[in-house]
């Protein structure tokens, strides 16, 4: 297998646009194409994840459709749909077509648009990655499903709202220090906590926003990336999916699909959770934050939310997570999260995050969850 | 004679008139709620019926106050994963019992909540 390596990268603004998910892609591409020094015509593949279009812009065929507009038709192209995990899912697959010999520049990325529709009808779209028959019907949404992760921990382990809020005035602080995120601003503890719930016990400033948004990463061959002084290599890639049904799952207070795939990922990059410099991970909610720092095993399983509390996951911590703001504060377009987080990583290892530069940073780590906890994918990078 | 497989069309029929329908593996023994094809334990396909008795207590519960389009009239609502008797769960929809009284470990008894051409799961006091 050839070693890949991430020389571009390109993210839009984060937040509401007038612009298609295709069009939110191509601007993105465009940035990591320069980023890289390559041309359009040097692309060999596309892997592309989006997940609504199809609800929210009545389009199918999002992959084709993106390359068309970046100007890239004849590209052999791939749409991924793993609910909030699909770029992330591209990134892997696109590792492997590298890896495997059949390509050297591939073009990873997604984009997703949710703002052009109301409240009530983004929640019933994004509930479409929970089942159908035994789950939409009773109206639990994807708020709800970290619900119910949120219930399990606090009774499992104790873990407090107060602990949750953490995370998120931690993702607004490192949030207000990245251009591109949604929201650049400050919150306090007491904000959090007083915030409406929007699924008990999950409150407004618990949860990540709907945004609109494109990100993309070029994916290269080593033989290309020896060339290049800023190559990020892609030290392991993996992914693990679990039961899909919320009644399925043995303990709500886990992800196993998060442990799995870390598993995996740190054995392909002969790395443990020690090693890690800095995080991009999955806080679509902040349960989610402090769930998936003990799967990653950053901390131990029921500790994540003294983690938060303490300030370990701080830039300045023992371990930076989130710190271009993560879901909650940079925003999570879902098709595009995946590839944004990669973003943020190689940011970080290349030295250019600027005053959220987590400073000598040579590993870092990206996760990614999809929707329910049934898709996981954890990516490790390391610079030279 | 044998059993028909529990699809969810028989599964929900069933449901509507009270009676919650499990399957256990013949092989190994573990209890699902179908449709499944094979075991997730053991990987046979030895599924015999069986009636749960709907009987269980919440594991795990939220109240959706921001609901999908189509919810969107009934919320507030409580949601909750409740782990059955039996040893299995199911999730279901929280009805006639006062939002502010719901707690993990609270006893809850399985009701079919039935619409004009829907059955869905149900859990009232027990
Ligand atoms: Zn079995």
């Amino acid at each position: 297998m050839r070693r890949a390596a991430v020389i571009g990268v390109g993210v839009t603004k984060f937040g509401k646009h007038d612009r298609t998910s295709a069009e939110l892609f191509a601007e993105a591409a465009r940035d990591a194409l320069a980023d890289a020094e390559l041309p359009p015509s040097a692309v060999q593949a596309l892997y592309y994840g989006n997940v609504v279009g199809g609800e929210t812009e009545k389009q199918l065929h999002t992959g084709p459709q993106a390359a068309s507009v970046l100007g890239i038709p004849t590209v052999p192209t791939t749409r991924f749909e793993a609910a909030c995990a699909s770029s992330h899912a591209a990134f892997r697959h696109a590792v492997m077509e590298v890896a495997a010999g059949l390509s050297d520049v591939v073009l990873v990325g997604g984009a997703e648009r949710v703002l052009n529709v109301s409240t009530a009808e983004a929640t019933e779209y994004f509930a479409y990655a929970s089942d159908a028959v035994w789950e939409q019907s009773v109206g639990l949404t994807f708020p709800g499903v970290f619900a119910l992760i949120a219930r399990a921990h606090m009774t499992k382990h104790g873990t407090t709202e107060e602990q949750m809020a953490h995370v998120a005035v931690k993702n607004h602080r490192h949030g207000a220090l990245n251009p591109k995120a949604q929201f650049q601003k400050e919150i306090t503890l007491e904000e959090v906590l007083a915030s409406a719930y929007v699924a008990d016990p999950l409150k407004l400033y618990d949860c990540c926003p709907f945004t609109d948004g494109g990100a993309a990463v070029v994916l290269v061959s080593e033989e290309i990336a020896r060339r290049r002084r800023r190559a990020i290599w892609v030290l392991g890639s993996a992914a693990a999916s679990d039961s899909m049904l919320m009644h399925d799952k043995r303990d709500l207070a886990r992800v196993p699909a998060t442990e799995r795939a870390a598993a995996a990922a740190y054995r392909q990059a002969g790395l443990g959770p020690e090693n890690v410099d800095v995080v991009e991970l999955h806080d679509c909610f902040t349960i989610a934050e402090i769930v998936a720092t003990e799967g990653l095993g950053l901390f131990e399983p029921g500790s994540g939310g003294i983690a938060a509390e303490k300030g370990w996951t701080s830039l300045g911590g023992k371990v930076p997570v989130n710190t271009s703001g993560g879901l909650k504060a940079k925003g999570h377009p879902i098709g595009a999260t995946g590839a944004a987080q990669i973003v943020e990583v190689v940011t970080q290892l290349r030295g250019e995050a600027g005053p959220r530069q987590v400073e000598g940073a040579r590993i870092g780590l990206t996760h990614t969850l999809g929707g329910n906890t049934a898709t996981v994918l954890v990516s490790l990078f390391g610079r030279d | 004679m044998t059993e028909p497989l529990i699809t969810l069309k028989n599964f929900f029929e069933r449901a509507r008139d009270g009676a919650l329908t499990g399957v256990r593996c013949g092989k190994c023994g573990a209890l699902a709620i179908p449709p499944k094809e094979f075991c997730e334990s053991c990987h046979q396909r030895a599924w015999e019926p069986v009636a749960l008795s709907g009987q269980g207590t919440i594991a795990s519960y939220t109240i959706i106050r921001v609901a999908p389009a189509r919810h969107a009239a009934e919320a507030p609502y409580a949601v909750a994963v409740v782990k059955l008797k039996e040893g299995v769960s199911l999730l279901g929809r929280i009805v006639d019992m006062p939002l502010d009284k719901l707690q993990v470990g609270l006893p809850v008894k399985f009701r079919p909540l039935v619409s004009k051409d829907q059955t869905t799961v149900g859990f009232g006091p027990a």
